[in-house]
């Protein structure tokens, strides 16, 4: 049904973004403003947000609608046909209820973080118009709108990464983030435009496409379907296009808490929930993401085994968890990888605030051994990271138990048992490097105790209310062999997601295994870290440490060709070859002319004999031709 | 009578030794009296066309050129000896100022 | 509306030029008095666009007899295409002179609007030989403002700009007359107006191939297409900001505008037959092009790259038969016009300023100029086609159009996503966010004046990206007129 109130859902923090960007110039410009405002109008309006979202929700709970709104038509040219429109459907409303609330905690975390801050205006502006463009792209009623919104958090990434952009690393790695999902756009694109002349349709929405898709042929659907994961390879940072999330942490711990975890990783596991129609029936190409997932996950989780920088290790962890979600929805199992997506936020934003609050107490130090060196008493942020570490490893009755399991079992009912190979294996490395992280951090022992410490409310309140989430979560999905209601499967059917059907004997062995699994992680870390000499870091040598040499072999493989063919076609090709025949041409042409002009040597015996010659020819001519 | 081919042909070589004479020569005053054997050799010839077909057009032309050269000479001294003046020198070949070129 | 709004919005500037010329010599009235009187037209342009009617066709003609002994007519009207050129150059020239307001001398102004009758005239004209003189018309100041006000090599380079586009545009001249006298000898009477030529049928297939490139020619130097581009690179960084802004935003424009008006209904077999090799071209340019521009210094330069290749990809675009490759390529060329021209004249300001034009030796204008670096990346992201921006519903346009033509050059097509990104962020890294090793340059931030001039492009980039079917509905209409035409002719032959 119809409703005004959509739009604002993104209007309110896109307005929230442009009052503060004019405060701001206000700020530099005219006289000073005061943090405050800019703190007020920043999280007042993911507030407004939040609320409206969740008005929206327990009206659908009720009355089981779907709201939409239009707003005008796009474009209208031909075939092709664009509404400005927004989808409130079940999976819509499920994404903006995390995002926004998420996003609101997190920018209270940020009040705390930013303080001080010379662009402290700046940023939330930026903040806010990144929850603007993540809201459209998870309301968005047609892909071509959703594109709008997936653009829109590439950018406000960018900014926000290179925000302290006097520092050419910053920008550098924002660059990186930005061509990296633009290669991904490149692939959704062509997978959209794929879509639409294979399907035929009239308007471009997401109700008209999964409607007409019997017109399409498969190849085509595969086609399109590929093309569109390839931008959520770019965008949720999956092999072959992730690495630009580990350089993306150059930005402020709260922007990798809230865009390098919580939300615009997980748009590409949104976008192919949301073209779960598509999906199900090109099956190949779904196995084709579980793959690339369980590999990501793999490859991630082995390389932050070796990782020295707390935010690396954060990031390389979400790109594993990312591989898991692709796992799930690669196999069908919509409603479980969404729902990782869900506890995932939880425990992984609070992670990467826990993470900002120990790299501001110790005044920006991110190396964990440095940090195990200065340790700093912060009790709240001890208990939330631990409470992190143990719902990301997987160990139940946290929220993270239940999201994983649900996926190891699906690939294992799927037939994947390699895929489950690796997830098993993953989630033995999850738990060995995050309680690798924790008892270097706060565990092992160490020599002296810093005493300066700055924390605040703004940055502990958000941790405690997250860690709620992280702990209990899991019961919003608590499965039917437990007595549970399955409350988000029960929510998101409209993705026809496949469902756990095995014996509950299977079913009870597979999560045995998991938590043994986990355990033994944990006891690994333990054996190895908990009474580790932090004095004498782990070396930085090795494949494992450099990560594999990726970053290295794209440079050589992409940037370095990209410049050397373009000095090519610079220097050689247009300069030389184009130019230098133009030039040619010309040169011959002057060259020509003052050879000509050689006869005019003002010598006035060479211009008597020139026309005594010139007469004679006439003269013979005339005799020839008047036949004399 | 001596026939009109023996005096075309003296004409002609009047004329010819003075076309090579402009041609060959660099010295300024030969160049002059090349100049005036060309047109000696060319009233030779038209006086000799107007005897043998006794047409009278032809003399007044003759008398026309002579005065022509005439003025001609006038001109032709003074202006060489402007030139003399601004070179030092009687050959054709230094003056070059209107070349293109390194000797412009 | 009377129709002879047209002719007074083309000769207005030239004959307040000509006033000037003669009149005063105080740089301010000069440049006040041309302001003003690039203002008025404005208002005329936006009285005119209200009151189109935008599927009634040729609206506002007027057709007097200029040299009747052959038929060449002073002939102007206005349709949904030159509408929306016309409205496009009417807003960009007076909010230009905003920002190159100080520091000009007198026949800096005056070129200037002796070039904008150019352009108006041509774009208005439906006679080919009106068309021509005003295309020259056009040159002539554009050859003078590079050759005084310019830099480095400028007499060369103004020479050889010259020259380039004089040479291409007599081959258009000869292939005109060769039409002149063919619909001559066809029916009688001589005639250049451009709907009379299209009824030729007596030419060969050779001969129109012929005749379809030389005209071509002329074009395909202006836009520039590949291979015929090599006057930018010179041209670019030697002329001076306003030259710089009216040549890419404006004249390369009337290039493909003149592809669409005279070459295609004129000959829309040979455009039908032979379009897959001009989309490879254009798709070609595009490529190439961008990725020349990745390793350019000089600001100016690389700039000039990313504006060919913009260019050619709205020429791929134009080529590709179909209702969304044109649509899109008429919006393209109005997002590109705004984004690349506001580029330009911003990196003018860098110039004045700073004095240099290396990218190596620039940097740190953000901190000192924060102002410049918004409404920088404001253009900057219009120019990549962000969502949100009108680069990218043009973009997607034509993307969608080259599909529809062929799949794997569609696929080509979509590269310009990421080719335009890479070599604009990585500029803008360089020569503007991060600070400099050594001192600060001298970089002021924009004055009031030049932000009120860039404010209606920042409004015109944002609501065209949002709101893009106001400003399509004004011109598709004759964009599907104009198809179906073309098309029924082109595929009767």
């Amino acid at each position: 049904m119809n409703t005004p109130l959509l739009v604002w859902i993104i209007l309110a923090p896109l307005l929230g973004a442009i009052l503060n960007a004019g405060f701001y110039f206000y700020h530099i410009k005219k006289q000073k403003v005061s943090d405050k405002i800019f703190s007020i109008i920043g999280t007042g309006t993911p507030l407004i947000a939040f609320l409206i979202t969740l008005y929206l929700f327990l009206q659908m709970r009720e009355e089981g609608v779907i709201f939409t709104q239009n707003l005008f038509t796009w474009i209208s040219i031909g075939d092709l046909t664009i509404q400005m429109s927004f989808l409130g459907d079940n999976l819509a409303i499920f994404m903006s209820m995390f995002v926004t609330f998420v996003g609101w905690l997190i920018h209270i975390y940020a009040i705390g973080y930013m303080k001080g801050d010379d662009g402290f205006g700046k940023f939330f502006a930026y903040f806010n118009l990144f929850l603007a463009s993540m809201l459209i792209l998870v309301l968005a009623d047609n892909p071509i709108i959703l594109f709008i919104g997936w653009e829109g958090v590439g950018v406000c990434s960018y900014l926000l990464i290179a925000f302290y952009y006097g520092n050419k690393e910053n920008v550098i790695a924002g660059n990186k983030a930005f061509i990296a999902n633009r290669v991904g756009d490149f692939g959704f694109l062509l997978g959209v435009v794929t879509l639409f002349f294979a399907v035929g349709a009239d308007s471009l929405s997401f109700s008209t496409i999964e409607a007409n898709i019997s017109n399409a042929s498969t190849e085509l659907l595969v086609l399109s379907g590929f093309l569109l994961f390839v931008g959520a390879m770019g965008k949720s940072a999956q092999i072959p296009l992730y690495v630009w999330l580990p350089d993306a942490m150059a930005g402020p711990t709260p922007i990798s808490a809230l865009i390098h975890a919580a939300t615009m990783v997980t748009a590409g596991v949104y976008m192919v929930a949301r073209f779960h129609f598509l999906y199900s029936g090109i099956e190949n190409i779904g196995l084709f993401i579980a793959y690339i997932g369980a590999f990501s996950a793999l490859f991630a989780a082995v390389i932050a085994t070796k990782q020295q920088d707390i935010k690396k290790i954060l990031a390389y962890s979400t790109m594993s968890q990312l591989g898991y979600m692709f796992i799930a929805v690669g196999l069908g199992f919509y409603s479980s990888g969404l729902f990782h997506v869900f506890t995932h936020a939880f425990f992984k934003a609070m992670l990467f605030m826990g993470a900002g609050g120990i790299i501001i107490a110790l005044h920006h130090e991110q190396n964990i051994f440095k940090i195990a060196q200065h340790r700093a008493q912060l009790p709240i942020i001890h208990f939330t990271f631990l409470v992190g570490v143990i719902a990301i490893s997987g160990i139940p009755p946290f929220s993270g138990f239940f999201s994983k399991d649900a996926i190891l079992a699906a690939a294992f009912q799927e037939g994947e048992y390699l895929i489950w190979g690796i997830g098993m294996f993953t989630a033995f490395l999850t738990a060995f490097y995050m309680f690798r992280l924790y008892f270097i951090i706060f565990v092992a022992p160490t020599k002296n105790v810093s005493q300066h410490i700055y924390t605040s409310k703004t940055i502990t309140f958000p941790l405690l209310v997250l860690s709620i989430g992280a702990i209990a979560a899991g019961f919003l999905n608590f499965p039917a062999i437990f007595g549970g209601e399955a409350m988000v499967d029960a929510w998101l059917t409209q993705l026809n997601s496949n469902a756990i059907h095995m014996s509950h004997s299977t079913e009870y062995i597979l999560m045995a295994a998991s938590i043994i699994v986990a355990v033994a992680g944990i006891l690994v870390a333990y054996k190895k870290y908990a009474k580790f000499d932090i004095y004498k870091p782990e070396s930085e040598e090795g494949i494992i440490a450099n990560k594999f040499y990726v970053d290295e072999f794209y440079d050589k493989i992409f940037v370095q060709a990209s410049k050397k063919l373009s000095t090519f076609i610079d220097k050689v090709v247009d300069e030389k070859i184009i130019d230098g025949f133009i030039m040619t041409v010309c040169n011959e042409f002057v060259s020509f002319g003052k050879k000509v002009a050689t006869i005019q040597n003002a010598n006035v015996r060479f211009y008597a004999g020139f026309m005594l010659v010139g007469m004679s020819c006439i003269f013979v001519y005339l005799y020839i031709l008047l036949g004399l | 009578m001596i026939s009109l081919s023996s005096y075309a042909f003296v004409s002609m070589m009047l004329f010819s030794i003075g076309v090579i004479g402009v041609i060959a020569r660099k010295n300024i005053f030969v160049i002059y009296m090349s100049i005036e054997l060309m047109l000696n050799g060319i009233t030779l010839f038209l006086v000799t066309f107007a005897r043998y077909h006794f047409n009278l057009d032809a003399q007044v032309m003759t008398v026309l050129v002579i005065a022509i050269a005439a003025a001609e000479a006038a001109i032709f001294l003074s202006v060489i000896i402007l030139l003399f003046r601004s070179k030092k020198s009687l050959d054709t070949d230094i003056f070059t100022t209107l070349t293109q070129g390194e000797n412009s | 509306m009377s129709a002879d709004v047209l002719s007074f919005i083309i000769f207005l500037p030239a004959v307040v030029a000509f006033g000037l010329m003669i009149t005063t010599k105080n740089v301010e009235a000069v440049r006040n008095i041309a302001f003003l009187a690039t203002t008025v037209v404005l208002a005329l342009v936006l009285k005119l666009y209200l009151e189109f009617e935008p599927s009634a066709g040729m609206q506002f003609v007027t057709n007097a007899s200029w040299i009747s002994s052959y038929g060449i007519n002073y002939y102007i009207g206005v349709d949904g295409f030159s509408l929306t050129i016309l409205m496009m150059i009417a807003i960009l020239i007076p909010t230009s002179y905003l920002l190159l307001w100080e520091g000009r001398t007198k026949g800096y102004w005056i070129n200037l609007l002796l070039v904008q009758t150019g352009v108006t005239g041509s774009l208005l004209a439906l006679d080919v030989v009106l068309f021509y003189f005003f295309w020259e018309v056009m040159l002539l100041p554009v050859f003078l403002l590079i050759g005084i006000y310019g830099f480095g090599n400028k007499v060369f380079t103004t020479i050889k700009v010259t020259v380039y586009t004089m040479a291409g545009s007599l081959l258009m001249f000869v292939a005109i007359l060769y039409l002149g006298v063919a619909f001559n000898s066809e029916y009688g009477y001589w005639s250049f107006q451009y709907n009379d030529l299209m009824k030729i049928t007596t030419l060969s297939y050779e001969e129109n191939i012929w005749l379809f490139l030389a005209f071509l020619a002329a074009f395909a130097i202006k836009i520039p297409i590949f291979p015929l581009h090599t006057w930018i690179m010179e041209t670019y960084k030697n002329a001076p900001t306003g030259a710089v802004f009216l040549l890419s935003s404006i004249m390369a424009k009337l290039g493909v505008y003149a592809i669409v008006r005279f070459m295609i209904p004129i000959f829309p077999e040979i455009y039908v037959e032979f379009s897959m090799w001009f989309v490879i071209f254009g798709l070609f340019g595009l490529v190439y092009f961008g990725i020349a521009a990745l390793m350019q210094d000089d600001i100016k330069r690389m700039f000039a790259y990313s504006s060919a290749s913009h260019l050619s990809f709205i020429s791929a675009g134009i080529f590709s038969l179909n209702e969304y490759g044109i649509n899109g390529a008429l919006y393209l060329i109005i997002a590109h016009a705004i984004a690349t021209g506001a580029l330009f004249l911003l990196v003018g300001i860098i110039h004045e300023e700073t004095g240099t034009k290396s990218i190596k030796q620039l940097g740190g204008i953000a901190k000192t100029a924060p102002i410049f670096t918004v409404i920088f990346a404001i253009m900057l992201f219009a120019n990549v086609g962000l969502p949100g921006t009108n680069g990218f519903v043009s973009e997607l346009l034509i993307i969608f159009g080259i599909y529809e033509f062929n799949h794997t050059l569609g696929y080509i097509s979509a590269l310009t996503v990421i080719i335009g990104a890479s070599y604009m962020l990585w500029m803008f890294q360089r020569a503007i966010l991060q600070n400099r090793d050594g001192e600060c340059l001298k970089m002021r931030d924009l004055k009031i004046k030049e932000i009120i001039g860039l404010t209606p492009w920042i409004i015109l980039v944002f609501l065209m990206g949002i709101y893009p079917d106001i400003f399509i509905d004004k011109f598709e209409p004759t964009v599907t007129h104009y198809i179906n035409d073309i098309l029924k002719i082109g595929a009767m032959k």
